[in-house]
């Protein structure tokens, strides 16, 4: 059974442009031009149930693009999605019922609130009960090693804390896929970690799905067995971890550095230096 | 009573989700509405800045109708001398006690700034969320502004002639509803954020407009000729009507006023769904 499955997805966006100086500005008012921008370009792929996937890429591939789309929040141009079974454009509501999300920029806590106040309030949004989020809440609580900053507003505490926070309203509705868009950022080594353990374990006791985004290799390695690669919205890799290794470290990719020392992101580098990207991951 | 499963598949959470539980949307506004009202008592304090501003205007005003008003018992647009000055406190009242963060900044940075995309994938409905906000905020400033509003008259001014306790609760009901109808035009302005590049300069002409032909002045005030075209606007439901019914109180006249606001509500509910649902299709956003 899939969680996810797309296929020829795609999305344009039409970008106003202007020329440089005043002139540039006057005409852009008299005669707006706009450029079309492929942001997804006939993107297929499909995550198993349960599943852990890394979906990385330089700045700009259409990572977030997709995942938009992906949680409803973007309606493609082309294509077709369904997540859980359903279609994200036509069923957001219910679908927002069945997904989480934890974006490492971005808070979705109320921060002049408890974390005890804020996952009673999502348990609330998700029309559990009581009693059940009040389960849920002991639960995860003890899970995630909370207990101690539970009754400390949200703003007093560090960052760790706070994303540890952060997945847990995220999970408080046993959401069957979960997406993670770079829930290490920022954190210091020990902490990230931490977090890692913590998704790993949400994955495996709670076989819930994540479609993981972040820059970091250190997640994408500890965390994921397989992997999608995007660049100019499209995916130009999708394999697991270890024939991805494999691969290159044998040498069957002729353009690839045989080293017995290469680490994941030189491979992650090289994948994107063959597709004309340089930027550091 | 459900027990909690460690493995969940897709199709027990579905079940979970869709099936077992009964959706309230009831409980999640409340809920959000408390949320907020939490957060807002944290900062009641605040409020006690606004105060001498609400202060310095209102004394502002009580002197220059003292001077309009040369002869005792003098009409001015069909009004006495304390109904005048009511009027203003009342309408200052709503102006002071309903200005809100939520409503004339919140939806238009969240368009801007795609925020609006990590709150539309939650399930509740964004703009009733903003709505629920907001009322969660102005539930604490405006009963302090009233507090303060009738201290200040019954000091200053003295009481309003023909005062009916009786019709409180009506006069309560006209100004929720005045706040709550001002909110959801507020929050259309807002939406046009998802076609133009900012709406803010529309939302400041819609406050200014409210302010000088409702707030400040009475409709009478103005020639004859524009009254009826002010009675269509929503100034005759937000602030006209409420404060109209707080110095001049007649069971016509309330019967016209609510059913006013009540077919307001409708109209600016059904274009606020409108402008969003048409919005969210067009929605923008790109980058991380």
């Amino acid at each position: 059974m899939y969680a996810i499955e797309a296929e020829d997805l795609s999305k344009t966006f039409r970008v106003r442009v202007k020329e440089k100086g005043m002139r540039g500005s006057i005409r852009a008012i008299l005669r707006p031009q706009v450029e079309k921008i492929t942001a997804v370009d006939r993107v297929s792929f499909t995550v198993e149930e349960g599943e852990m996937l890394a979906f990385i890429g330089p700045n700009g591939a259409g990572k977030s693009t997709t995942i938009k789309m992906l949680t409803g929040i973007l309606c493609p141009d082309g294509g077709s999605v369904r997540v859980l079974g359903l279609d994200p454009v036509k069923r957001r509501k219910q679908l927002a019922y069945q997904i989480g999300t934890v974006f490492g920029q971005k808070e979705q806590l109320w921060t002049h609130l408890t974390p005890y106040d804020n996952f009673r309030f999502f348990g609330a949004i998700y029309d559990i009960p009581d009693r059940e989020t009040e389960e849920r809440i002991g639960e995860l609580a003890e899970r995630f090693a909370l207990e101690a900053f539970i009754n400390t507003p949200v703003r007093n505490l560090s960052l760790g804390q706070r994303i540890r926070c952060e997945i847990v309203a995220s999970l408080i509705h046993k959401p069957g896929v979960l997406f993670l868009d770079e829930p290490t950022i920022g954190l210091d080594p020990v902490v990230k970690e931490n977090i890692r353990g913590l998704i790993r374990q949400m994955n495996r006791e709670y076989h819930t799905t994540i479609l993981l985004t972040s820059h970091d290799v250190g997640d994408i390695e500890k965390l994921c067995r397989r992997i999608i690669i995007m660049n100019a919205g499209q995916i130009v890799l999708d394999d697991s971890m270890e024939h991805l290794k494999q691969h290159y470290l044998s040498g069957e990719d002729a353009e690839s550095v045989n080293s017995p020392s290469m680490s994941l992101e030189d491979i992650i580098m090289e994948i994107y230096r063959a597709e004309g990207r340089t930027e550091k991951v | 009573m459900r027990k909690y499963v460690k493995k969940t598949s897709v199709h027990e959470t579905q079940r979970y989700v869709c099936g077992g539980l009964r959706r309230r949307p009831g409980r999640k506004y409340r809920v959000i509405y408390q949320s907020v009202l939490l957060e807002n008592l944290q900062y009641a304090a605040n409020l006690a800045m606004g105060f001498f501003s609400y202060f310095v205007f209102i004394y502002i005003f009580i002197r220059l109708w003292n001077y309009m008003y040369q002869a005792p018992g003098e009409l001015i647009a069909g009004y006495a001398k304390e109904q005048m000055i009511w009027y203003v406190m009342m309408t200052e009242m709503i102006w002071f006690g309903s200005d809100s963060g939520a409503l004339t900044r919140q939806v238009i940075t969240d368009i801007r700034g795609g925020n609006i995309a990590y709150m539309m994938n939650k399930p509740y409905h964004y703009t009733l969320y903003i709505l629920t906000k907001y009322t969660g905020e102005w539930s604490i400033r405006l009963p302090m502004y009233a507090l303060l509003a009738t201290v200040i008259g019954t000091c200053m001014v003295g009481a309003i002639p023909g005062f009916r306790i009786a019709a409180l609760p009506v006069m309560i009901l006209c100004v929720v509803l005045g706040i709550t109808i001002n909110a959801v035009f507020k929050i259309c302005i807002s939406l046009f954020s998802f076609r133009i590049e900012d709406a803010t300069p529309f939302l400041w002409l819609y406050d200014k407009l409210l302010l000088v032909v409702g707030t400040v002045f009475p409709i009478e005030i103005f020639p004859v000729a524009l009254q009826p075209f002010f009675k269509l606007t929503p100034i005759y439901t937000v602030c006209y009507g409420p404060a109209k019914l707080v110095v001049d109180f007649s069971a016509g006249k309330c019967i016209e006023i609510l059913s006013a606001q009540i077919l307001y509500l409708a109209a600016g509910c059904g274009l606020m769904f409108w402008i969003y649902g048409k919005g969210v299709r067009k929605l923008y956003v790109n980058g991380g």
